[in-house]
């Protein structure tokens, strides 16, 4: 592996650097966990590495909790997203993908924005981002920016809709509604080990839920069960109106079939379709206790 | 003999190297750095079958490259046991690890680079994949080199064994069952990849190696059979390892490529695997089927045995092929049993071959018994604790095979694990299902008479400051064999561990000793030590005697001193007196132990070992029907050990041991589709971290077995045999399905309970 690196310490010299490889080829690199392992498997000599490691931007690397809004700087990393107080608090699905995720060292270089980036169908805090219904800050060479829905953001297994003079630079994710008095909200990660797995199947829900047990907003995201992470519209909807509290087996089953419309999983060598869509269905049931 | 009243032995003596380790300072392989040395690399072929043409030339030319060699460039011999292993492979490749080309070069990456020069024609056979398909009529020949004394050309090695009247047996079972079991390969996946630092020297016509081999002395003869130089013109130094579990037991054809490039060089050559040529390159726990029929009489007595082995030998014959050695011991052993029948063979294939690793086939051999114990125990309507505690093996028997027992923890070790276990607990829900399941195992205990000798030789001594040397044959693989040895100078000899060297690792200096295997090490090079001890005390007795003008020659050694009841004489002191006053004597003593065991027969009858070790394990666990995982809660283990000689050390070897079971049994296997592996990393393959350790409750069963030092039995392998078999037995028993297969994957799982529910 032998390519140049520049390091960019703020977001002009970022887009300066950007501008100038556009006839080139370039990769950016936040915190190498998926970046450096691809580049091993690649002829990588004339490749410049834009490293963001350096660049002092507090849009880019910090959480920052608005009234209707939480901005996630595309540089947070898993650990920081797992130790913050709000999103433990309100938003337990992304909370639970980063805790899960790899192990302590990766989690504290894992950066979000490179785990939507790098656009896997198994990652596990792009899951929850999308069960999140949350929206990608995209930045261009100008400082332009376009926000885009996260669903929208992969465009298939290892593509996004960045653009080459583009990066991404932040995630919003909505607050949970006023009347929300109860959220039922968790990360279901599929896997042989505790630690250091990689999702066979993985399930992001967020069900907000008012006083008297209706359910007004649900968000459900399915990982490596599809060639995107795929969000689950048809269960989410069919949850709204619901009470929480009397779910029936047939509405159980009901809503895991609707889940496992989005699943059409592959076969490789750590699961067969058939298990992958056994078990998202199993699981699926298993959100509504 | 060894003293009684110990203040050492038995005691949590930290790991003597463990400073070293934590704090990075330990020489591993990797860290050797010798001047003008060159970086090797290894071309190995694309497909597991074919035929090849080569070219060279682009590589030769690259600048920085030293020397390219093929088949064509070297004079050797074949390796392996059987010698039907070719070091550089010509014209045609039998499976994916072949060796086709090296280069070493000044930098790795130019080696590297070398390789991607070196342009291969290949013209792609079928090959053959599945052992039984290498036997039918019109396979083609696949190892050219093997020597075809069985009855079909691609049969590598054949075992047979018998003992008692099977017919007889049957006819009095009440109960039979048969199954075919399957068996996974599984990598050891040590933490240091392989590596070789070879230093030949032109002017002398000397081989040093750094070589991490746990057998050093086999290894020279091994190599200087491959290269065809004198053996003693080899001198191996053993750096520090990082992790062997067997894997380093053979030679390679990497480690003889390795001196090959020194030798056409005169330079220091170094080759070290990368994570993904270790995991293709390095050899497996030995796959294969075993095919069991058992029986039991109505009062739950077991009968018979009648065992049939096929192993995959792959394409070229190592250790692997040789565990029906130990396999054919736990099914004619384990439990008394009065007649066995016992059959393996080994077939070439053109897959991977299989070396040894830790439990050497008693894994397999472990799951499968004790499997088909429970379905007996079911078939009868008996407890499955019951079942075994009947039909445990006793201290003072003599089994078929000829093991005896001098001492024997089984029934303790079952009835241990059996109460502290306790009963399964209640399934919580209908999603989360428990089970318990227990197995036991035997294993060798007093090192394994296989080669020639069985044997360790130790030379200790003293210097004029009190400090001790011991100069000892055996190796250390991290197993803490080294601190055993001192544990052992400091209690008979009453010298503080800080002034204890173990001397261990050049075949230059030490005496000879067989290797690390077979769980022997303490056990013999601890016999070995005691010996040596026992020939420099008596030096040092006659004179302290004189210095302190005592008749008696009964001496204390404690505290850096030589006492008797009224006087004492400091250890330094002595040993000054002894170098430099008439008539000048050394400090020093060497001992050679060869162990009480017998050579097995044609029939592989005979004590092959020392002793024998025994354990059982319960383990609950609980499995999520949903998913199809199993999470093991808690581990219940009780060995028989002989003597705790360090409780620490033991402690490491269970929790390792447990938890290397335990991905045998759930998750780790190296996946191959017609030859091609499909897994190679640790992405995919499913090593268990820490995060995975269940509970482990440990209890060691002590029968102090008068052949071991301090009443010590080898503990190494033990905790890591019975483990696949409890936890597939705690997973039938929590589903009610059967598991034919390791690792029991949350797929197989969930496939097994949909069959059980479409029935
Ligand atoms: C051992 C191991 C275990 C792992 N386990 C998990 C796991 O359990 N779950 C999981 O989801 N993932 C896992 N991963 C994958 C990886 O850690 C995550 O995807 C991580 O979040 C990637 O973040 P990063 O900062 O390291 O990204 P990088 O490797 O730096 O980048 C990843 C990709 O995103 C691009 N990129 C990064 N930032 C930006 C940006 N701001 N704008 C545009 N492009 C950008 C890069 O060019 C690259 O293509 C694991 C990886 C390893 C090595």
């Amino acid at each position: 592996m032998d390519f140049s690196v520049v390091s960019p310490q703020n977001l002009s010299q970022l887009r300066n650097a950007i501008r100038t490889l556009q006839r080139k080829p370039y990769r950016i690199g936040a915190g190498y966990t998926d970046l450096l392992m691809e580049l091993r498997k690649s002829d990588t000599s004339d490749l410049t590495v834009i490293n963001l490691a350096q660049i002092n931007d507090n849009g880019l690397s910090h959480i920052k909790s608005l009234v209707n809004h939480v901005h996630i700087g595309a540089m947070v990393t898993a650990t920081s997203i797992c130790m913050n107080d709000d999103i433990a608090r309100r938003f337990p699905t992304l909370q639970q993908a980063a805790a899960n995720l790899a192990s302590t060292q990766i989690r504290n270089v894992a950066t979000i924005g490179g785990n939507l980036c790098t656009a896997s169908p198994s990652g596990d805090m792009a899951c929850a981002i999308v069960a999140l219904k949350a929206h990608c800050v995209l930045m261009n060479v100008d400082g332009k920016k376009r926000v885009v829905p996260v669903v929208d953001f992969f465009t298939g297994p290892r593509t996004t809709c960045l653009k080459k003079n583009e990066f991404l630079y932040k995630i919003i994710l909505p607050r949970n509604h006023k009347q929300t008095q109860h959220i039922h909200s968790g990360f279901i990660k599929v896997g042989t080990r505790n630690a250091m797995e990689c999702s066979v199947v993985s399930l992001a829900y967020h069900i907000q839920v008012e006083e008297s047990g209706y359910v007004i907003d649900a968000g459900i995201g399915i990982g490596a069960s599809a060639p995107t992470i795929r969000f689950a519209e048809k269960a989410a909807l069919n949850l709204i109106g619901k009470n929480m509290q009397n779910f029936t087996d047939e509405n159980r089953n009901e809503f895991a079939k609707k889940v496992l419309t989005y699943a059409s999983p592959i076969s490789d060598v750590r699961a067969t379709s058939w298990y992958r869509k056994e078990v998202l269905y199993n699981i699926s049931k298993s959100v509504l206790v | 003999m060894a003293k009684k009243n110990l203040k050492i032995i038995g005691t949590p003596v930290p790991k003597h190297d463990a400073k070293i380790r934590v704090t990075g300072e330990a020489v591993y392989g990797h860290d050797i750095k010798l001047p003008g040395m060159l970086y090797g690399a290894i071309l190995r072929t694309e497909h597991p079958h074919a035929t090849f043409t080569i070219d060279v030339s682009a590589a030769k030319k690259l600048p920085g490259v030293i020397c390219v060699i093929t088949a064509d460039d070297v004079d050797t011999n074949n390796i392996s046991y059987k010698r039907d292993h070719p070091i550089l492979k010509k014209e045609e490749v039998n499976c994916i690890r072949d060796e086709i080309a090296a280069v070493a070069a000044e930098t790795k990456e130019i080696a590297e680079k070398a390789l991607k020069l070196i342009k291969v024609k290949y013209k792609i056979k079928k090959g053959i994949y599945e052992p039984l398909d290498a036997l039918k009529s019109g396979a083609p020949l696949i190892n050219k080199f093997s020597s075809g004394k069985f009855e079909h050309k691609n049969i590598a090695e054949k075992f047979y064994y018998e003992h008692g009247n099977i017919e007889e047996q049957r006819k009095k079972s009440m109960v039979v069952v048969k199954r075919t079991f399957t068996l996974p390969r599984m990598t050891h996946a040590c933490l240091g990849t392989s590596n070789i630092t070879a230093h030949y020297n032109k002017t002398t016509g000397k081989l040093l190696l750094y070589s991490s081999t746990q057998v050093p002395f086999l290894y020279q003869r091994d190599m200087a059979h491959a290269l065809k130089m004198n053996p003693s013109d080899i001198r191996i130094i053993q750096p520090v390892i990082g992790g062997g579990f067997g894997s380093k037991l053979d030679m390679y054809p990497f480690e003889p490529i390795c001196a090959l490039l020194s030798i056409k060089t005169g330079r220091p050559v170094q080759i070290l695997y990368s994570r993904h040529e270790e995991f293709l390159a390095s050899p497996t726990r030995q796959p294969m089927t075993i095919e069991i029929e058992a029986g039991a009489d109505k009062d739950g007595n077991f009968t018979f045995r009648d065992v049939n082995v096929i192993k995959d030998n792959g394409a070229y014959t190592s250790w692997g092929a040789t565990t029906p050695f130990v396999i054919m011991q736990a099914f004619s052993s384990l439990y008394t049993l009065p007649a066995c029948r016992f059959s393996a063979t080994a077939i070439y294939t053109n897959n991977v071959f299989a070396g040894s690793f830790r439990g050497y086939g008693n894994p397999q051999a472990t799951f499968a018994l004790e499997r088909v114990i429970d379905l007996l125990a079911d078939k009868l309507g008996m407890d499955k604790a019951q079942i075994r505690i009947k039909n445990a093996n006793r201290p003072g028997e003599t089994t078929g095979q000829g093991l005896f027992f001098e001492t024997c923890g089984h029934q303790d070790c079952l009835q241990t694990v059996i109460k502290k276990a306790g009963k399964k607990r209640k399934s919580e829900n209908n999603r989360y299902r428990r089970g318990m399941g227990y197995a036991s195992m035997i294993h060798v205990g007093g090192g394994a008479k296989i080669y020639r000798s069985d044997g360790c030789g130790t030379t200790i001594k003293i210097d004029p400051y009190g400090y001790c040397t011991i100069i000892s044959g055996s190796n250390e693989i991290g197993q803490g064999s080294e601190t055993v040895l001192a544990m052992i100078a400091a209690e008979e000899l009453g010298i503080s561990l800080d002034k204890i060297k173990v001397i261990n690792t050049d075949t230059d200096i030490k005496p000879w000793d067989v290797g690390v295997h077979a769980s022997r090490t303490s056990f013999v090079a601890g016999n070995s030590l005691l010996g040596a001890i026992r020939i420099l005390k008596e030096k040092l007795n006659l004179k302290a005697g004189e210095l302190l003008q005592e008749k008696s020659t009964s001496f204390n050694y404690e505290d850096g001193f030589i006492k008797t009841k009224s006087k004492q004489i400091a250890l330094d002191k002595v040993v000054r007196e002894m170098h430099f006053t008439l008539p000048n004597e050394l400090a020093i003593a060497s001992y050679f132990y060869e162990p009480s065991s017998q050579f097995q027969d044609k029939g592989f009858k005979g004590n092959v070992s020392g002793t024998y070790a025994f354990a059982s394990q319960a383990i609950e666990v609980e499995v999520d029907t949903y998913t199809g995982n199993v999470r093991v809660l808690t581990v219940h283990v009780a060995q028989d050990v002989g003597k705790v000689l360090n409780p620490l050390l033991l402690d490491g070897q269970i929790h390792g041991g447990v938890l290397q079971g335990v991905g045998y049994a759930l998750t780790e296997e190296l996946i191959f589709k017609e030859g091609y592996l499909l897994n190679p990393n640790f992405h995919n393959y499913k090593l268990l971290t820490a995060a995975d350790t269940p509970d482990i409750h440990f209890y060691p069963v002590e029968t102090h077995d008068k052949q071991g030092p301090y009443g010590a039995k080898g503990v190494g392998e033990a905790p890591l045999i019975p483990t696949a078999a409890a936890i597939a037995n705690a997973v039938c028993d929590a589903l009610q399905i059967e598991m034919l297969e390791l690792p029991i994957t949350p797929e197989r799982v969930l496939v097994a309970l949909k069959n059980k529910n479409n029935k």
